[in-house]
């Protein structure tokens, strides 16, 4: 190369871009800082406190044992809520992921209605609903139940209604074909393609359910959560130890064998 | 038998599938209904069990103006008009004898069909009907472990089982190789034949159409543009319909490999 070049880049990215993630970057350490500042909560904190959450983690050992046999009727308690709300909700379910799902209900209000009703149960938080049914119901499991029928119902239907609309709508074309009626259609050529799915995340939601009842109890909604509660109040640490491996033990064993189970489904 | 007399159909697009359609199509008859892809073809065939609703016009089928039927007239009528598809449309996790019986649903009350049950006649029809399609040891196999000859014989078992007047088919070997094509197309003729079922096929293989139609009916762009035996049809006449001249692709070919 005899002739030199007259332009060198400056660069790998043009001015335009660095420019844009200069700003950028400078933008969110502001808003962190204004944020620090605002709540007083800087994460240096976490470093200083650092003794004091040792001191506190001494005081849950070594756990109460003697405590068990307390835990085991909430334990059970809480596994039966979210038994009878899974049970309950995935029979609510049917019904709304049909009519929820576009390739099912061709009406748009009827399938935009029913969107927006979902969405708005969606946005709700599963504690939320559980303080409010406790000042409906009062303390106690059934407030609990209530509560997450209408936490699962959200997850299901959002879940069950995006499987349906990618089923293979030709067998129901070939259904109705046949002289079948709208159910027999659902039965026939809509059922048979979405069940695996429907039972694995019927028990993906009751896992989910298992967990959410426990800290439903901490508002007073019934289960395991109301004890641990208890105890954190009394300040008797050993026990709450206690709970929590307890709680812990049994939801990695629900977890495993629900995993097992989906596995085999799909 | 089936009239269509002065059958218009536009969709809501502005499209228009059939363009004053006037056509008589006699019992017991074996028809082939012929013309490239957009001819109006499917819709002349989806017209006469309503899965479109023309838009003008009357269409008789077994002495009912089937336009004029809904709800459950519909799906009476429906009962009695088997439909065969390109892509088969069966429900692939489903057995093979779930879905033959099916196509007893017409005849099922609604809360028996949901709860599988169906009559002992029911079954023993079903299963006789995979056994005229000569594929009854698949009976409990999912229908999705059969290759798609093996499926279309398992629709064509499922439209047997409606005990049908007429059967519609709507390119029933567009997604078959010529040897199973054959012998598709030949089921559907010995049925033809032996029950006596007016049989209505869309066709776009020229030396399919003219080796089992009776009677050729010719689409374009929506119209009617031949209508005659198949004795007298000639690669002349497809010219005509087609617009153009006959290609290789128009050949499904393969009759001599068998």
């Amino acid at each position: 190369m005899s002739k030199e070049s007259s332009f060198v880049p400056k660069g790998l990215y043009p001015f335009k871009t660095k420019l844009i993630i200069t700003i950028s970057l400078i933008v969110v350490f502001g808003f962190y800082l204004l944020s620090s500042i605002k709540t007083e909560s800087f994460i240096v904190h976490f470093f200083v406190k650092l003794p004091n959450v040792f001191g506190l983690v001494g005081d849950f050992f070594p756990p109460d044992w003697s405590y068990v046999n307390q835990v085991w009727p909430k334990l059970f308690e809480t596994i039966h809520i979210a038994i009878i709300a899974t049970t309950i909700a995935v029979i609510i379910s049917i019904p709304f992921s049909l009519l929820t799902a576009n390739n099912v209900t061709t009406n748009s209000w009827i399938y935009q209605g029913m969107r927006l009703i979902l969405n708005i149960i969606r946005t709700i938080p599963d504690i939320i609903l559980a303080v409010v049914f406790v000042g409906l119901f009062g303390i106690g499991a059934f407030s609990g139940i209530i509560a997450l029928i209408i936490f699962a119902v959200g997850i299901l239907v959002k879940l069950m209604s995006e499987v349906i609309e990618t089923i293979d709508m030709n067998p129901t074309e070939a259904i109705r074909a046949s002289g079948g009626n709208g159910l027999q259609t659902i039965s026939f050529a809509i059922v048979p393609q979405v069940l695996p799915q429907f039972i694995s995340f019927s028990l993906y939601v009751f896992e989910i359910n298992i967990r959410a009842s426990l800290v439903l109890g901490l508002v007073g909604a019934g289960g395991i959560g109301q004890l641990l509660n208890t105890q954190i109040n009394f300040m008797n640490y050993p026990a709450v130890s206690t709970i929590i491996i307890i709680v812990f033990a049994v939801v990695v064993v629900i977890d495993i064998i629900s995993g097992k189970l989906r596995e085999g489904l799909v | 038998m089936i009239e269509f007399n002065d059958v218009s159909l536009v969709y809501p697009n502005g499209t228009e599938g059939l363009k004053n359609i006037n056509v008589k199509i006699n019992e017991g008859e074996f028809v082939v209904i012929v013309g490239l892809s957009g001819a109006g073809k499917s819709t002349f065939i989806r017209s006469i069990n309503r899965l479109v609703t023309p838009t003008s016009g009357s269409l008789i089928v077994n002495n009912e103006d089937i336009l004029k039927a809904n709800g459950k007239d519909l799906r009476k009528l429906r009962t009695k008009i088997g439909m065969i598809f390109q892509s088969y449309n069966l429900v692939k996790r489903s057995t093979v004898i779930k879905n033959v019986i099916s196509g007893r649903l017409g005849y099922t009350g609604t809360l028996k069909s949901i709860m599988n049950l169906f009559s002992k006649e029911d079954k023993l029809l079903a299963y006789e009907n995979l056994k005229r399609v000569n594929i009854e040891e698949k009976l409990y196999n999912r229908a999705d472990e059969l290759s798609g000859g093996q499926q279309q014989r398992v629709s064509i078992a499922r439209v047997l089982t409606q005990q049908p007047k007429l059967i519609l088919a709507d390119e029933p070997v567009a997604s078959l190789d010529p040897p199973t094509s054959h012998q598709v197309m030949k089921y559907l003729k010995q049925i033809n034949r032996e029950d006596k079922i007016t049989t209505i096929v869309n066709l776009h293989f020229i030396d399919m159409a003219m080796e089992y139609a009776d009677r050729i009916i010719g689409m374009r762009a929506g119209e009617v543009v031949f209508d005659g035996p198949a004795s007298e049809v000639t690669e002349q006449t497809f010219e005509e319909i087609y617009g153009r001249s006959i290609r290789d692709e128009d050949r499904r070919g393969g009759l001599e490999d068998e």
